[in-house]
């Protein structure tokens, strides 16, 4: 059926057969075009998607059967990767303070933004100056200056054991190079990092309609009490979103955990992350199948949590039309 | 009119879209091809623009400290003057990060074309063909004649060589008078010492100095201690077929040796150690003068008494036998990419870096004391004090030196890398004892040479 099925049929009398030509020309090129203009502009991420990013997926998949030193040709030993890996205590000790600390930095970090955004949102004058300010560690806090900075200020002479000196603590720990600490440097500087959910928080807040403030307050609600029972419920999709991010990232952490423990993941394995050990046998000790093998499995292991994130999420999440 | 200039600028966008593709896809073409057509060099990929002018553009690659950084510019800026139609562009950085950086780069094909290389891992990298083999060039662009005959020969395997030494080196302990002398502590008598009475004066200096200042650096991330500690009773940590050499008796010795120097205060706290542990020589206790003692190679002392500036002096490893357990070790390797595209004039520059007077010049003993034993006499006149003292311990090493034990196995850096340094960790913190470490040694090396 060549006729423009757009046009209602009770209308189609009314237009002249010129004219019904000239508009599907122009429909026909209008959506031709738009189609080409935008595969054109998507081009740029399929060529990267299929250029950089999905031939690696593929050949790490295959890799990841293989024992491959880098250097030389891979040799396929099917499972094996997976299976020493069972058996591989320092995975296992990877995968725990990887764990350990996205449970605990994550929530401390929405947790601190969250407060800072509802504090910001008040319409301070001068605003943009705190929004920037505060959103400054999160374009830092992923870079090696600033895990330098964390490792020369947290180390056995840095500057907070100076400080603590002055204070009278007459000689702290390194805070970076003690087991028991180490891991928490990297907790703090994520949590240092509240820029980013804190902008989302942000904008956010500013979609919570005023009237509902205004209804509370006439009730007698205060200012406590319409955070909980406002702010808080109508922010849980902006929560959530942030929530599932900051997991998602935070199991891919590298850079701090590689700069602050000299790239051994030390004191005895204690800021080993997931991606740091990842490294270290890819790269260190050429075992680059199974170094593939592990990014499996943290896809394996980020996908399961995201997925459950997802299924609690029906729980505690809260739309505003439901 | 505006909708007539919209549809042709968009015409125009759409009419170009191919050329876009197409230009993308060769360029991305020609990345993929280049790894094959001419790996190894930076300037190999712009082969066209560089044989217009003529000239052949060579990397080189090593590691080390600050100070060698600078010199061995020195020498390339050198061999460039030489040789007009040649450019070496330079490449290095400190040693944990150069073995991680080299096999990335030999995997994906732009890896430098003249390389240092190591004892540990020239075996390892030659078997998998990852070195080009330089008997072809020996004699002619490569002068071997006047090389020490202790180590000439030991960058071979098989029948193939893979690698030159750069000069010869042991492991000893470095101290610093000064420090002694402020802690009250003589100097002791490094041909009789035992491994307890070491634990004991290094222990007696941190209690006889200022806070912060410590008798010994802790020598439990290096293999070489165990190594010597291992060859004084007779073991070596790989034998000369490849299998892991060390005997439970002799590792529990070795791991109870580390604690002691923990437990007495002879070496910092381990959350101290860990820092200055991946640091290197400028950052090294006796560099920063927090320390008395630390243990290096020879050819590292100029360095650390450049960085500590003062005179440094060097003693024997203790022993609690007469054999030493110290040996001669090829200090370095100077190999060639096996896939380099211009592999004569690689083998040109290997030649200058190992005995042009000029270089050897420069070098002093900071490559191990030169193994062109031509140039080690001339140089040992003009050497400073601490390359003096270096050369001067070497040779009152001769009578007691054992024999270099034999390029370690495939596998074993992980051995001499990650199972040594996180061993050590595990004492220091305390969370393994000395017998609980020795039998987690074991299993973990077996299994990396299992592979």
């Amino acid at each position: 059926m060549p006729a423009t099925p757009a046009v209602p049929e009770a209308s189609r009398p009314l237009l002249s057969p010129v004219v019904r030509v000239r508009r599907r020309r122009r429909r026909e090129g209008e959506q031709g075009g738009e189609g080409l203009v935008a595969a054109f502009f998507l081009a740029p991420w399929f060529v990267g998607l299929f250029l950089i990013t999905a031939g690696p997926i593929a050949a790490s998949a295959y890799l990841s059967l293989t024992d491959f030193a880098l250097i030389d040709a891979p040799e396929w030993i099917g499972l094996d990767n997976y299976r020493e890996m069972w058996g591989d205590p320092r995975f296992w000790a990877a995968l725990k303070a990887t764990t350990l600390y996205v449970v605990v930095s994550v929530p401390l970090q929405l947790a601190f933004a969250l407060a800072l955004a509802v504090v910001l949102d008040r319409g301070l004058r001068g605003l943009w100056i705190y929004r920037s300010v505060f959103y400054l560690p999160s374009l830092l806090g992923g870079s090696v200056a600033i895990a330098v900075l964390w490792r020369q200020m947290f180390g056995t002479y840095g500057l907070v054991n100076r400080l603590l000196g002055l204070l009278g603590w007459d000689s702290p720990p390194g805070w970076v190079s003690t087991p028991e600490y180490a891991l928490w440097t990297l907790v703090l500087l994520h949590v240092w990092t509240f820029g980013s959910p804190m902008v989302i928080f942000l904008a956010g807040l500013r979609q919570i309609p005023r009237m509902y403030y205004e209804a509370a307050s006439v009730d007698g609600a205060g200012r406590v009490r319409r955070f909980f029972w406002i702010t808080l419920p109508l922010l849980t999709p902006i929560i959530f979103f942030n929530l599932v991010l900051q997991v998602i990232n935070s199991f891919q952490s590298f850079t701090q955990a590689f700069v602050i423990s000299g790239g051994t993941g030390g004191p005895v394995d204690s800021t080993l992350f997931y991606t740091l050990y990842l490294y270290q046998r890819g790269f260190g000790e050429l075992e680059m199948g199974y170094a593939s093998a592990m990014a499996w499995v943290l896809l394996l292991v980020v996908g399961l949590v995201t997925g459950l994130n997802f299924l609690a999420s029906r729980w505690w999440v809260f739309y505003g039309d439901e | 009119m505006r909708t007539r200039s919209g549809r042709l600028a968009r015409g125009s966008l759409l009419r170009r879209v191919p050329a876009v593709v197409l230009a993308l896809a060769l360029a991305a073409c020609g990345s993929g091809a280049d790894p094959g057509s001419g790996p190894g060099s930076g300037g190999a990929g712009s082969g066209g623009a560089g044989r217009a002018a003529g000239k052949v553009t060579l990397r080189l690659a090593w590691w080390g400290s600050d100070s060698r950084h600078a010199y061995t510019q020195k020498i390339i800026d050198l061999f460039e003057a030489k040789h007009p139609d040649i450019v070496v562009d330079p490449d290095y950085g400190n040693f944990d990060d150069y073995w991680n950086k080299l096999a990335t780069g030999i995997a994906g094909g732009n890896a430098p074309d003249v390389l240092q290389q190591d004892t540990k891992y020239l075996r390892d990298y030659a078997e998998r063909g990852a070195m080009a083999d330089l008997s072809p060039y020996l004699g002619k662009e490569i002068a071997v004649a006047d090389l020490d005959p202790v180590v000439a020969t030991s960058g071979r395997v098989g029948d193939k060589t893979y690698g030159l030494p750069t000069g010869v080196n042991a492991y000893a302990v470095v101290a610093d008078p000064a420090a002694f002398a402020a802690a009250r502590v003589p100097l002791p008598d490094d041909a009789t010492w035992t491994w307890e009475r070491f634990t004991s004066v290094a222990a007696s200096i941190t209690k006889g100095s200022p806070k912060g200042v410590y008798g010994v650096q802790d020598p439990g991330p290096v293999d070489i201690t165990l190594e010597v500690f291992a060859g004084q009773r007779g073991e070596r940590l790989f034998t000369p077929d490849g299998r892991p050499g060390l005997s439970k008796a002799t590792l529990t010795a070795y791991y109870t040796m580390l604690a002691g120097l923990v437990a007495s205060g002879a070496e910092p706290p381990p959350s101290v150690s860990v820092e200055i542990a991946p640091a290197g020589v400028d950052r090294s206790l006796v560099a920063t003068g927090q320390g008395a003692m630390a243990m290096f190679w020879t050819n590292q002392l100029g360095a650390l008494a450049k960085a500590a500036g003062k005179e440094l002096t060097l003693l024997r490893l203790p022993g609690d036998s007469p054999t030493s357990g110290t040996y001669y070790k090829p200090a370095m390797f100077w190999s060639v990419n096996a896939r380099t595209a211009h592999p004569r004039e690689s083998a040109m520059l290997l030649d200058f870096l190992l005995n042009d007077p000029e270089a050897a010049r420069l070098t002093l003993s900071d490559r191990g004391l030169p193994a062109n034993l031509v140039r080690r006499k001339a140089v040992v006149g003009s050497l400073g004090t601490a390359d003096q003292v270096a050369a001067r311990f070497l040779e009152k090493l001769r009578p007691t030196i054992g024999a270099t034990p034999a390029l370690p196995p495939k596998g074993s850096g992980k051995i001499s890398g990650t199972v040594v340094k996180k061993t050590n960790e595990q004492i220091l913190f305390k969370r393994l004892t000395p017998e609980q470490a020795a039998d987690t040694f074991l299993r973990q090396a077996a299994s990396a040479l299992k592979r």
